[in-house]
């Protein structure tokens, strides 16, 4: 399996935490599999936790609005792409 | 199953919507009230499913086998309140009469300026509540709303009231909930429905009328991750031309411990429900999920 970036790996464990995802290791997502629905499985209650979480750790907002949620929200990778670019902490 | 029956009332097809359409509007509502008794031996002759559904809902209710009569009172109710959606969004509302209990709980929570969850239920009319509190109140309200078949009654009135349309929040994709936290953290009234589990939700065990089944967590768990107050709603529909919308206040706000999560929501859903089955007993007609609620024949 490919191996994450040390951001990866950040927001990987953030994931984890924050959705209590028992079951799985940080390490072992795959950066390139899909977050919702097939592959990790998480649904819109999620992308909440999620984006609250994110908005409270990298001080920025996922918005509803963004036309390119469903590509921020796609993998770990385009994730932690959309994280770096906004971040303001 | 449920997902099949969430559309019950777009049965049919176009052309006899706007024909109901048409004649609702155009030609008058006791005309269209006559109409409602052969479409209601219509549906009985040829909707099994929703009959056994009102059968089981009836028997449990009534703790007896309904009977032919109770059923087609079942299906007219529900008819009714079908055609009257047309005048309510439509912003017709001089025939009715409409009585509001707890008037209060949304006054206040508007005057506030911060926003709330509004839980509602397929138990008698949610349009008298967007037709009263969007069309006529002008207050801060929007509905979560699965807008993907358009072709239905709803969507081709939306289309029709403008105001209507803008305060409908489209159900889909995985930004969805974010978009309801913006909303309510922006001060709108969100209305969500809460008795109607969809494939692949998360849901709660609750007991209701008795037995458990199984409803959904997620407007409860949005409400605690947005931490907002939840304001219950209840569109009942009492014959002739008079409903009533009965709001209470569920929470002001729901807490979750992160660890004891599921146990302590269910305790929400739990009041939730037992809220529901009082009015479901108040208004039993008025119980429009017309499927195996209880799956008691799986």
């Amino acid at each position: 399996m490919e191996a994450l970036s040390p951001f990866e790996l950040e927001v990987a464990r953030l994931l984890v935490e924050t959705l209590h995802l028992e079951d799985v290791q940080p390490e072992d997502i795959g950066p390139e599999r899909p977050l919702f629905g097939e592959g990790l499985g998480l649904d819109s209650i999620d992308a909440l936790e999620l984006a609250l979480a994110i908005s409270k750790t990298y001080g920025f907002q996922l918005r509803s609005e963004d036309k390119d949620n469903r590509r921020i929200f796609a993998s770990l990778r385009a994730l932690s792409q959309h994280i770096t670019q906004q971040r303001t902490r | 199953m449920s997902q099949d029956w969430a559309r019950l009332p777009e049965r049919g097809n176009p052309l006899v919507l706007r024909l109901i359409l048409w004649i609702a509007l155009r030609i008058g509502r006791p005309v269209g009230r006559a109409l409602l008794y052969p479409i209601t031996l219509y549906f009985l002759a040829t909707a099994p499913a929703a009959r056994h559904g009102s059968w089981l809902f009836l028997g449990r209710v009534l703790g007896r086998e309904p009977g032919w009569r109770e059923l087609f009172r079942h299906i007219h109710c529900f008819a009714a309140t079908i055609l009257d959606r047309v005048y309510f969004l439509t912003g017709r509302l001089r025939p009715f009469d409409i009585e509001i209990f707890g008037d209060r709980w949304v006054v206040e929570q508007a005057a506030s300026g911060q926003g709330c969850v509004l839980l509602g239920s397929h138990l008698g009319s949610f349009e008298v509540l967007r037709a009263i509190g969007v069309t006529l109140r002008h207050f801060p309200i929007k509905i979560l709303m699965n807008t993907g078949h358009n072709r239905d009654i709803t969507g081709f009135l939306n289309a029709l009231n403008p105001d209507l349309a803008q305060a409908i929040l489209p159900i889909g994709g995985p930004d969805t909930l974010l978009r309801v936290q913006e909303n309510v953290a922006q001060g709108y009234m969100v209305g969500v429905l809460g008795d109607r589990v969809t494939v692949g939700e998360r849901t709660v065990r609750v007991r209701f009328f008795g037995r458990e089944t199984a409803f959904p967590a997620g407007p409860l768990l949005l409400a605690a991750l947005a931490d907002c107050p939840v304001i219950l709603f209840f569109g009942l529909y009492r014959g002739g031309h008079r409903y009533e919308i009965h709001f209470e206040r569920l929470a002001e706000r729901i807490a979750l411990d992160r660890r004891r999560r599921q146990e302590q929501l269910a305790v929400w859903v739990q009041r939730y429900a037992d809220r529901l089955e009082h009015y479901a007993r108040l208004a039993p007609y008025n119980w429009f999920n017309f499927y195996d609620y209880w799956e008691e024949d799986a």
